[in-house]
């Protein structure tokens, strides 16, 4: 399995104080890997640092080139779509302005209108509302939108932060069957940060558990379910 | 059973902890008490321009503070406080001169009328943010020399060319010089006022200014009445800077529409900005700043004295975008790194 | 009843002189998130650029050309050098930036090229438009440059993709960011464009107000005071705000008595601020509810 995003004793400060102590980790080409873990364990931080939006140190690599002197436009222009905490949408904006920024680093005009398609496709209730401006959509539908946002771009990995939170449990099923769809279907490979760990563990190949900025255990998935006294004291079930 | 030791031992914490802050809190008395006995030598060894330099500077520091109170603690931004310390000067000459009354009483006159006037204005202003409000009070600043220059309100104010005003005696036959004796008074009001707004924010109503500031929605939801603290933070502000207007007119003698334009309401805030927002102490700096460097400037070019004062901010800000305070932070921050 | 067309008709000439103030406001606004309180002096300097040019042989058309895209440069100097830096400090840092900046440039206008009026010509002459007692060519080049200024901006912030960028840039970096924008570049793309509006709405005004250092000084806060009653969101709003601005000015100045001339901006100005205080974002400004 080639490894398409890999990270190697990442660091990561806001501002003087350090959130991440050298982690290490890969995502391998084609598959969904899962950072799970408490609140305020460095998931978030981890998502931050490999976009470029804080300060961080150690390396990281997409596929081969490193992403350390990048900034964070640069690392999106290089297929990293990030949805962020916070769904990131553009309030002011139209629902279909918002897919055709997440679309706006691309030149090629037909593969944009197909892949508007797509989302409208995996998500008719962002059809519906296309001309609405995106601040009065529903929590979900933001969420649905960020994604779609995220797809636009043809990312060739998605950085997910937190998806399912706020959302209710129909709708954070329909959104996970859709993830698992993106990722067999068209091979996109994503990195899931979640507190919601069965959801997670469902859908991924590959778990890490990070604790206060440290990984402390990794494995399959699999593994992850079947270890019953990790259950217990990390996962909560 | 009383167990003594736990007392003793209670008592021990307590006292270290008076102690400790009592450390911190002799310290700034200490630097209080050497900067007034600094200043109260001044007059004795300066020239008496000098003299009357160093008074305009505790005026305009006065005039700063009550800014900073609005802007830097309260969040409101306001190009207008020219007007404010108009009114201050004008009840000044007003008071002394068509109604004969001693300077003395003029400032706690202006006080009243200056803080009214600045709760009148806070009211409707209460719906404006940002560029909105800066917009409102830019009107107040350009209002105020042309209100002044009506014709009705000639015989009072004097019109266009203003009113002279009689400089004041020292009381009571001190030996002292009507610029020394200004002096003083200047500075016993400075005084007053510093320690009254350094208790005013430590007080629940400066955190609930500062709160308002932050974050409106959360200060509502605690129960902070926003449009009464934020009228009367406009109140006070509008006295601070009317009560330096007021001390100005009299130490300078003289009262005119066009020294009170929208100029001096951006040098208040230029004032701010250099000193510190948010920062008392500040004030004396920018005022220092404001008072002294445009004359700087003049030195350097006769002809681009603007551009030379311009291109000093410009550098200021780059450097020190945090003006004096944000120099001072770094500066004892720097100091305190071994200790740790 | 004479009078009143004949003020309606002065208020709709100075208010396009307001409206391309406006314009340039607005435009910044979009572009970077803050009121340009330098544009009239960058207008002013813009002008005498111009000015200079025609001095040192060139045609109209090729000074105009030239101070426009000479101002689009400078602006994105001006940005790179003065306002990057502190993008992050304090809104009143870059306050008391701007002050600095409008200080600079005023000086400098001064000292190269003295206080005095200087005439500046207008580009088709100022004769009665076709006999028209009421209308100037000069005034109807205004109006027309002023709606065309208009259509650019709307057309280019709602059609293209780099319009939408830059809108999206202002309105949320962070996110604009994730999708790849380079928010840095749109900011000072907003800064050559407005310099370059400026420029062009300097070269327009001077011939009415002769071209001297301070001839933006109570332009601009006309301008200002127009850009905030449509609404800063809004470049539409901003050209309706400069002639209702104008003609406000002119119809106060006339019929309010006892302070003619005198209060005619003050009233102006406290029209305006009695609409803000019922309507907070200006007449045509995005109401943004926010959302907990």
């Amino acid at each position: 399995m080639t490894s398409l995003l890999d990270v190697r004793n990442l660091h990561a400060f806001y501002g003087k104080t350090a959130a991440l102590h050298g982690i290490t980790f890969q995502v391998d080409e084609g598959s969904v890997t899962a950072l799970l873990g408490a609140n305020g364990a460095g998931k978030t931080t981890t998502l931050r640092a490999i976009s470029g939006m804080i300060k961080r140190s150690g390396e990281i690599l997409l596929r081969e080139g490193s992403l350390m002197k990048s900034q964070t436009e640069d690392i999106a222009r290089l297929g990293v779509a990030h949805v962020p905490e916070g769904r990131g949408t553009f309030a002011k904006q139209t629902v279909e302005n918002n897919l055709r920024l997440g679309a706006i680093s691309r030149q090629d005009k037909a593969g944009v209108a197909g892949d508007m398609e797509m989302v409208y496709g995996l998500f008719p209730i962002l059809k519906k509302r296309r001309t609405q401006q995106a601040g009065l959509l529903s929590g979900g539908e933001q969420q649905m939108l960020a994604v779609g946002r995220a797809l636009m771009l043809r990312p060739k990995l998605l950085l997910l932060d937190e998806p399912s939170f706020g959302l209710a449990p129909l709708v954070v099923r329909e959104m996970f069957g859709i993830f698992r769809r993106l990722n067999k279907e068209q091979g996109v490979s994503i990195l899931l940060v979640e507190q919601n760990a069965s959801i997670a563990l469902d859908l991924a190949d590959h778990a890490y558990l990070i604790e206060t900025g440290r990984i402390v255990l990794a494995g399959t998935s699999a593994d992850m379910r079947n270890n019953e006294q990790l259950r217990n004291s990390y996962l909560g079930y | 059973m009383v167990d003594l030791s736990e007392i003793a031992s209670g008592f021990r914490h307590a006292s270290g902890g008076i102690v400790g802050v009592g450390r911190g809190r002799n310290r700034q008395v200490a630097i209080a008490i050497e900067t007034i006995a600094i200043l109260a030598i001044l007059p004795f060894v300066l020239h008496p321009f000098f003299v009357f330099q160093v008074t305009m500077v505790l005026i305009y520091a006065i005039a700063i503070i009550g800014l900073n109170l609005l802007t830097g603690f309260n969040g409101q931004l306001s190009l207008g406080h020219a007007a404010f310390y108009a009114i201050g000067a004008y009840t000044a000459a007003i008071m002394m001169n068509s109604f004969g009354v001693s300077y003395f009483w003029t400032l706690p006159a202006a006080a009243v009328i200056c803080f009214m006037f600045g709760f009148l204005f806070g009211l409707p202003a209460l719906r404006l943010d940002g560029v909105y409000l800066a917009l409102a009070t830019f009107a107040l600043s350009v209002a105020t020399p042309q209100i002044l220059k009506i014709h009705i309100f000639e015989q009072w104010t004097g019109g266009v060319q203003g009113l002279v005003i009689a400089k004041p005696d020292a009381p009571l036959g001190l030996p002292l010089t009507q610029d020394q004796w200004l002096y003083f008074f200047t500075l016993a009001v400075t005084i007053i006022m510093y320690v009254a707004a350094t208790n005013l924010i430590r007080t629940r109503t400066g955190r609930a200014m500062m709160a308002i500031r932050d974050n409106p929605l959360a200060a509502r939801s605690m129960g902070i009445n926003n449009p009464i603290y934020k009228a009367v933070t406009f109140g006070v502000s509008g006295l601070y800077t009317g009560i330096a207007g007021t001390l100005g007119a009299i130490v300078v003698q003289f009262v005119a529409p066009d020294s009170f334009t929208i100029y001096l309401s951006v040098a208040f805030l230029v004032g701010l900005v250099v000193g510190g927002v948010g920062w008392l102490p500040g004030a004396f700096f920018g005022a220092a700043f404001i008072l002294f460097v445009p004359n700087v400037a003049e030195h350097f070019s006769q002809g681009l004295s603007g551009a030379v004062y311009g291109l000093m901010l410009i550098v200021l800000m780059l450097v020190m975008p945090g003006g004096f305070a944000g120099a001072v932070r770094i500066v004892s921050s720097f100091l305190k790194k071994p200790s740790v | 009843m004479e009078l009143l067309g004949q003020q309606l008709t002065a208020g709709i000439a100075s208010g396009t002189i307001y409206a391309c103030i406006a314009l340039a406001l607005v435009m910044i606004y979009q572009a970077i998130g803050h009121v340009n309180f330098a544009q009239g002096e960058m207008a002013m300097f813009s002008t005498f650029i111009a000015w200079q040019l025609m001095r040192w042989g060139l045609p109209y058309w090729a000074a105009f050309a030239g101070a426009t895209v000479i101002s689009f440069a400078g602006g994105v100097l001006i940005d790179r050098l003065m306002f990057r830096p502190i993008r992050t400090a304090a809104v009143l840092t870059q306050i008391v930036m701007f002050v600095g900046l409008l200080a600079v440039l005023n000086s400098a206008a001064g000292f190269i090229w003295d206080f005095t009026s200087k005439p500046f010509p207008p580009p088709f002459g100022a004769d009665p438009l076709l006999g028209s007692r009421l209308v100037s060519t000069h005034q109807a080049t205004m109006v027309v440059a002023t709606f065309l200024l208009l259509v650019l901006l709307y057309v280019f912030f709602r059609n293209t993709r780099v319009g939408l960028a830059m809108q999206s840039a202002t309105e949320d970096p962070v996110s604009a960011r994730l999708v790849g924008i380079r928010v840095e570049w749109m900011i000072a793309l907003g800064w050559g464009m407005a310099a370059a509006i400026g420029a062009i709405a300097g070269m327009l005004i001077a011939p009415v107000v002769f071209l001297e250092p301070n001839m933006m000084r109570g332009i601009l806060l006309y301008g200002f005071a127009a850009a905030v009653l449509g609404g800063l969101s809004s470049p539409g709003g901003a050209v309706f705000g400069g002639f209702a601005v104008g003609i406000i000015e002119n119809l106060a100045g006339t019929y309010i008595p006892v302070v003619g001339g005198e209060l005619k901006l003050t009233i102006a100005l406290f029209i305006i601020i009695s609409v803000l205080v019922v309507r907070p974002t200006g007449l045509f400004g995005a109401t943004h509810t926010p959302r907990v």
